[in-house]
């Protein structure tokens, strides 16, 4: 059957871009990503009249999610932006304002949008090369052999999410931990195909910060009077495991799609029940010791197995089964009839543990690469944005050794390549445009449009109304604070630059970051000590603000390509 | 007032196709740009497809209804030109709308006055309609045939053996691609799709891998979001749209097997009633299935199946024995990746037999690898199916920032593959040619349709009723054999040509040397690769015979660096064919074929030519309405390069264009074309008929009849059901 409803013709509008309407929605919405960014961005909380809990973030993964934009060319941005995080985690907020501020200077512009498409396309591509050549001077190498650099990258991380709540040692502290778990997943003696593990967030809401930990294995959670129950039987050492993945409760399998009659007098209850006593039977006479199950077990199968001194645990659930399959090296069985003694596995212990008013089961592997983060938070909503946190932070260390760099953070990144852009479109215009049909004048105006989008961007990062200064040298970030007086001796003012690889105490030339500085060539080629320099850098993922940076020139050339939208408003 | 009525629809039509064209005509060509569509569930679609535009309209008008309804039914033969059909149409209607008009005010010029008045006569727009059918039908395959076939390249560096050399096929993706993807990604694309094309195909690849490829595209592509368009890549083997269940990792070839249904027996089958008498009856009937699966996979095992495929979820007790005996399994495929499989391996089902484990599983296939891919933390499965003789499989992944952006990629690239298909066709041209003398005589209409070339000879025979009936006859069959023996040695249009240009002369001159002399020259054609043949104007006047063919001299020229075979006729044959044909008497069915692979240069090239020819047909045509129509064809031609170079300035803004073309058509020097890229013939031709079908639709209907209620069912079986 059909559903018939009346169709409504859809609305169909020309140049959506140059309506005062969009225009207004585009800068309220820039207005709300741009005033999260960074560690002194400002919190925003979402409350859904319809009901769900109250949300206080800075993050761009919560903030979109919860948020509802309703005009098409918004969608596109958030949506954008959301794969994005979806795909890499970090960099979201990043991602959203450069997209925005390339938007909003190229419409200042009026060129044509081919024009100006193929201009941008061109300045990505020399952004993206000289983020990727040895060249590069705001890149730094990865040496593993060291945590300093990995610590750094977290501590980048868990600084620029002030609604975690945390303090200065708690920072320190979540990093130390967030590093120890990504470690403890990878496997010890890797060849050349290396499988990460994975770490499981187990929540512990209400507690102090200081008292989360990490553990290796898994950590299954019970009530009291559970574990009470299967104290008595507790074993110590290695333990033989056997993993179900399906129900051990005594249903009836699929009858299949003729019809089955039974006899009068007959119970398939008992017969099905019949087959879980024989497993049960079975799992006694292999000296199996622990049994798990992902659905519900049969009381009268859990009272033979404790009766034997056989710990049973059911309602374990799908999100665990392929750790624990990891951890005890099972194989999960789907049988009820006999099971080969292959799919058994093992654990080295079993412990219970307690940790604020939660108890825990805790399986040690011998040698797995699973394992379980016990996070503490004060209340939910800065739990939530804590473990959201810690996943990026994760997510991020993951992605860095695949491509072991990392940029410099605290804006130095964009105010650099702002200053490389202009240089190159300055001395070398030629090379950029090869024959494309533009002129110099079109790419002078549009790197210039670029540039001051990547600079803006840096300047989001100061929400007190600070001063903003870049020096001649480097091209790094600096900023002053705001009530500062107005002096000659910027030196006096600054201290270190925003990623804190430079100070101030060198000869450095300075200039206001929005102002129009005459190009200066910024200096390529990091010092090789730079990379050891400091434990207090504020770095940010290559590969994630790579692609962040070719995601929102991708979305604005989208965006400046449209011509007309047609909404259906059916 | 019927005709009233019926202009007043022109008078609507026009109307609605010009709201249509304001919207299509800002995404066509290289220059046109995006449009977002939202859907009411929220998606927002990104496109430049006019189909897809076209679509979300949700127009109510009848009329734009009905266009639309054409446009996509065009679509789905070639997928392309939906912009240009709506752009076209409204040039039509404008023509059309301008005549009627000027009836009215009847103030104009003498000739358009003598023109209008029979216009006037049999204003019946019924007629009208009829008209342009019979148009489309005759007169444009004639001119097709006759005189745009020399102008036409191929696509194919050797017409023989139909290769394709990259940089043609490149100038073509990237001239289709300008029209479909946004401006950002043209080049990419273009060249996303070329790879794919060179590393899919063999040497022995035809016409069926398009065919493949088309059908299977949806299978033959994942789209990942959240990474630049620019991560997109190629890889090698079949990627499915799911993970595995079961995940068993081995290295070298791999045996696979496929099935249909559950491998655990089912404990009852439909239709069928079990009866239970006891617990310990159904406790057997447990064991024997869980023993059977048991001993199913173990057998499996045994014949060193290595994966499991199967269209159908299994049950735990056949993923946890899989995964014992060593097998991978992927579950729930869908119909078509299962097609697909059994497509390119001739993987068929997996049927067990009672007595299964004596024998050996025969229908199991070898594949290179298979082992997981994560795209984008999500992981899929990874197959590297065999190639066969003429497909090696390879897969696109697609990336983008959003899910309509890589949409919009992947109906481009589905596009690009129905373009090919239908550019890798031959295409079947039939006609009339009429002694020019006669126009007194009835008009071209005896010539009932004749799109299927297996009812030529019938109608053939029906249509000739010249004196000279017999030999015509006979002068037909032979010069048919003729010609299906040029469609087996060679594409070349020209060859065709001269061949229409001595029969109808007369048969006797048709001899058996003669056959074989052209034969020879198509022979030498098709040898040389790069050819340009010159036909020298006297020796065609000289009462042109197969002979006299043959000795026209011939310049081949090879050009090392020229990729498209150039076949340049003089344009001076044009009077000389209207000589003959006036000295001849008789009618005749001619029935050719556009070779594969006709190509013209991009930039509104077909539409000048054709209205080049249109117009000097018009002006020979003895019949008012036929000159009419094919004026204001040939007129609303020259709406689409119009909006191609609306942006242009200058030496290359349309009127300088269009100067320079008919100048260069009437010294008959070759067309300079300013831009690179190559469009397919047979699509802007089947464009060409589509949209002439779609007004003769529109003119044909008198009265549109609004209801307001729920459509009914119809239904036949209901009657009987209810006794």
């Amino acid at each position: 059957m059909t559903r018939l409803e009346a169709k409504k013709p859809s609305l169909c509008k020309s140049e959506p871009l140059t309506s005062e309407r969009v225009k207004a929605t585009l800068s309220v919405w820039k207005g709300i990503v741009s005033s999260c960014y960074g560690p002194s961005g400002r919190l925003k909380q979402l409350h859904n009249g319809l009901g769900g809990c109250v949300c206080t973030t800075s993050q761009s993964s919560a903030l979109l999610r919860h948020l509802s934009v309703t005009h098409p060319i918004l969608k596109i941005l958030t949506t954008s932006v959301q794969n994005h995080v979806s795909c890499f985690s970090d960099c979201g907020l990043f991602t959203a304002i450069l997209c925005c501020n390339l938007i909003e200077n190229v419409q200042r512009i009026g060129l044509t949008p081919t024009t100006v498409i193929k201009l941008n396309k061109h300045l990505l591509r020399l952004c993206t090369n000289y983020l990727k050549s040895e060249a590069c001077g705001c890149r730094l190498p990865v040496d593993f052999g060291s945590t300093q650099i990995l610590l750094c990258l977290v501590r980048s991380i868990l600084t620029s999410k002030p609604a975690s709540m945390l303090t200065r040692k708690e920072i320190d502290h979540i990093s130390a931990l967030v590093l120890k778990a990504f470690l403890l997943t990878i496997p010890e003696n890797a060849g050349d195909h290396v499988i990460l593990g994975k770490s499981i967030i187990v929540p512990l809401k209400g507690q102090r910060v200081i008292d989360s930990t990490v553990l290796p294995g898994i950590l299954i959670e019970m009530s009291e009077v559970q574990l009470m129950k299967l104290l008595p039987i507790k074993k110590s050492g290695a333990l033989k495991v056997a993993l179900f993945c399906t129900t051990l409760s005594g249903d009836l399998s699929d009858p299949g799609e003729g019809t089955v009659v039974v006899s009068c007098g007959v119970s398939l209850e008992n017969a099905v029940l019949d087959q879980l006593l024989h497993l049960g039977r079975q799992l006694i006479s292999d000296h199996v010791d622990l049994v798990l199950c992902q659905k519900v077990i049969h009381p009268s199968l859990k009272q033979l197995l404790s009766v034997h001194r056989i710990i049973a645990i059911d309602r374990i659930g799908v999100a665990l089964m392929e750790p624990l399959s990891k951890v005890t090296g099972t194989q999960p069985i789907g049988s009820l009839g006999s099971i080969s003694p292959s799919s058994y596995g093992s654990v080295k212990d079993l412990c219970t543990a307690k940790f604020g008013s939660k108890h825990f089961f805790h399986l040690i592997p011998n040698e797995a690469t699973i394992c379980s983060l016990l996070l503490c938070n004060r209340n939910d909503t800065a739990w939530d944005e804590l473990k959201l946190t810690c996943q990026t932070a994760l997510h991020v260390l993951q992605l860095t050794i695949k491509e072991p760099w990392v940029l410099l953070g605290g804006g130095c990144t964009e105010t650099h390549l702002a200053a490389y852009i202009r240089h190159k479109t300055h001395n070398e215009p030629e090379s950029i445009l090869k024959d494309d049909g533009c002129t110099q004048t079109e790419l002078h105006l549009i790197a210039e449009a670029f540039c001051s989008a990547l600079e803006s961007l840096a300047a989001s990062l100061e929400h007190d109304g600070g001063e903003i200064l870049t020096d001649m040298k480097y091209g790094h970030f600096w900023s002053v604070q705001a009530d500062s007086p107005s002096v000659v001796n910027w030196p006096d003012l600054l201290s270190r630059c925003g990623c804190g690889l430079y100070n101030s105490r060198e000869e450095l030339g300075w200039s206001f970051l929005r102002s129009t500085c005459r190009p200066f060539t910024p200096q390529t080629c990091l010092p090789h000590e730079a990379a050891g320099s400091g434990s207090n850098l504020t770095v940010d993922c290559l590969t994630a603000k790579l692609s962040g940076l070719e995601v929102a020139v991708e979305t604005a050339n989208l965006i400046l390509d449209l011509s007309y939208v047609i909404e259906d408003k059916n | 007032p019927s005709s009233m009525a019926a202009a007043a629809s022109v008078k609507a039509a026009l109307q609605v196709a010009e709201v249509l064209e304001t919207i299509v005509s800002c995404c066509v060509g290289p220059e046109g740009r995006q449009v977002l569509c939202t859907k009411p569930t929220g998606d927002v679609l990104l496109s430049r497809d006019g189909g897809r535009l076209l679509g979300a309209l949700h127009l109510e008008h009848p009329v734009a209804r009905m266009i639309v309804a054409c446009v996509s039914s065009h679509l789905k033969k070639t997928g392309d030109g939906a912009k240009t059909f709506i752009i076209f149409l409204c040039h039509l209607l404008r023509g059309l709308h301008a005549i009627t008009d000027r009836e009215k005010d009847s103030l104009i010029c003498e000739n358009i006055q003598t023109h209008g008045r029979h216009w006037k006569n049999c204003c019946q727009w019924k007629f009208i309609s009829q008209r342009l059918l019979v148009f489309q039908t005759q007169t444009l395959d004639c001119i097709m045939d006759q005189y745009l076939s020399r102008h036409f390249l191929s696509i194919f560096s050797s017409a023989k053996e139909r290769t394709l050399s990259r940089s043609s096929l490149e100038s073509l993706l990237e001239a289709y691609f300008c029209g479909r993807v946004g401006r950002n990604n043209q080049k990419f694309i273009s060249q996303l799709m070329c790879d794919y094309f060179f590393k899919c195909m063999t040497c022995e690849s035809g016409i069926d891998v398009f065919e493949l490829v088309d059908d299977c595209f949806v299978e033959l592509n994942v789209g990942v979001t959240g990474l630049p368009v620019s991560d997109s890549r190629i890889v090698a083997g079949l990627v499915l749209h799911r993970d595995f269940s079961v995940y068993c990792p081995a290295d070298g070839d791999i045996r696979i097997v496929m099935v249909t249904e559950t491998i655990q027996p089912p404990f009852s089958t439909s239709g069928s009633e079990f009866i239970l008498n006891s617990e310990a009856q159904f406790q057997t009937s447990q064991f024997w299935i869980m023993e059977r699966t048991k001993a199913i996979m173990k057998h499996l095992h045994s014949q060193n199946v290595k994966l499991l495929l199967s269209s159908v979820k299994q049950p735990d007790l056949v993923t946890y024995y899989a995964g014992l005996n060593g097998i991978s399994v992927v579950e729930s495929l869908s119909s078509s990746e299962v097609s697909l499989i059994q497509r390119i391996i001739g993987l068929s089902p997996l049927v067990l037999p009672q007595d299964f484990s004596q024998r050996e599983i025969s229908n199991t296939a070898l594949v290179k690898f298979c082992k997981p891919l994560i795209l984008r933390s999500k992981t899929y499965v990874h197959l590297g199916l065999a190639s066969t003789r003429t497909f090696i499989p390879h897969c696109i992944v697609l990336c983008g920032p959003v899910q309509g952006l890589i949409e919009q990629h992947e109906g481009a690239l589905h596009g690009a593959f129905k373009m090919l298909r239908q550019l890798f066709k031959d295409l079947d041209l039939n006609y009339l040619t009429e002694a020019k003398d006669q126009s007194d005589t009835s008009s071209p209409l005896i010539s009932t349709n004749s799109r299927e070339s297996n009812q030529l000879p019938e109608i053939g025979n029906g249509s000739l009723q010249s004196p000279c009936q017999d030999t015509a006859v006979k002068n037909k069959d032979k010069w048919e054999k003729t010609q299906t023996y040029l469609k087996v040695n060679s594409n070349l249009v020209v060859s065709n040509v001269e061949l229409e240009t001595y029969i109808p002369c007369s048969t006797a001159k048709l001899t058996p040397t003669g056959t074989f002399q052209t034969d020879e020259t198509v022979r030498c054609l098709s040898l040389g690769k790069y050819t340009i043949i010159d036909n020298c104007e006297p020796l065609i006047e000289s009462n042109s015979t197969v002979n006299s063919t043959t000795e026209n001299t011939m310049i081949e020229i090879s050009y090392e660096n020229l990729q498209v075979t150039k076949i340049a006729g003089k344009g001076s044959m044009l009077p000389v064919r209207c000589k003959l044909l006036d000295v001849c008497t008789s009618r005749n069915y001619c029935s050719s074929s556009m070779s594969a692979g006709c190509v013209l240069p991009v930039g509104g090239n077909f539409e000048i030519l054709l209205h080049y020819y249109l117009l000097n047909y018009a002006k020979k045509c003895q019949q008012s309405e036929e000159s009419m129509i094919s004026m204001i064809v040939a007129n609303a031609l020259l709406g689409i390069p119009k909006v191609l170079y609306k942006s242009k300035k200058g030496n290359y803004s349309f009127p300088q264009v269009y100067i320079r073309a008919l100048h260069a058509l009437q010294t008959n020097q070759p067309l300079v074309s300013s831009q690179t890229g190559l469009e397919s013939v047979a699509g802007k031709y089947q464009l060409l008929t589509s949209v002439l079908q779609c007004l003769s639709k529109i003119l044909s209907i008198d009265l549109v009849i609004n209801v307001k209620r729920q459509p009914q069912k119809v239904c036949d079986q209901d009657s009987e059901d209810e006794l």
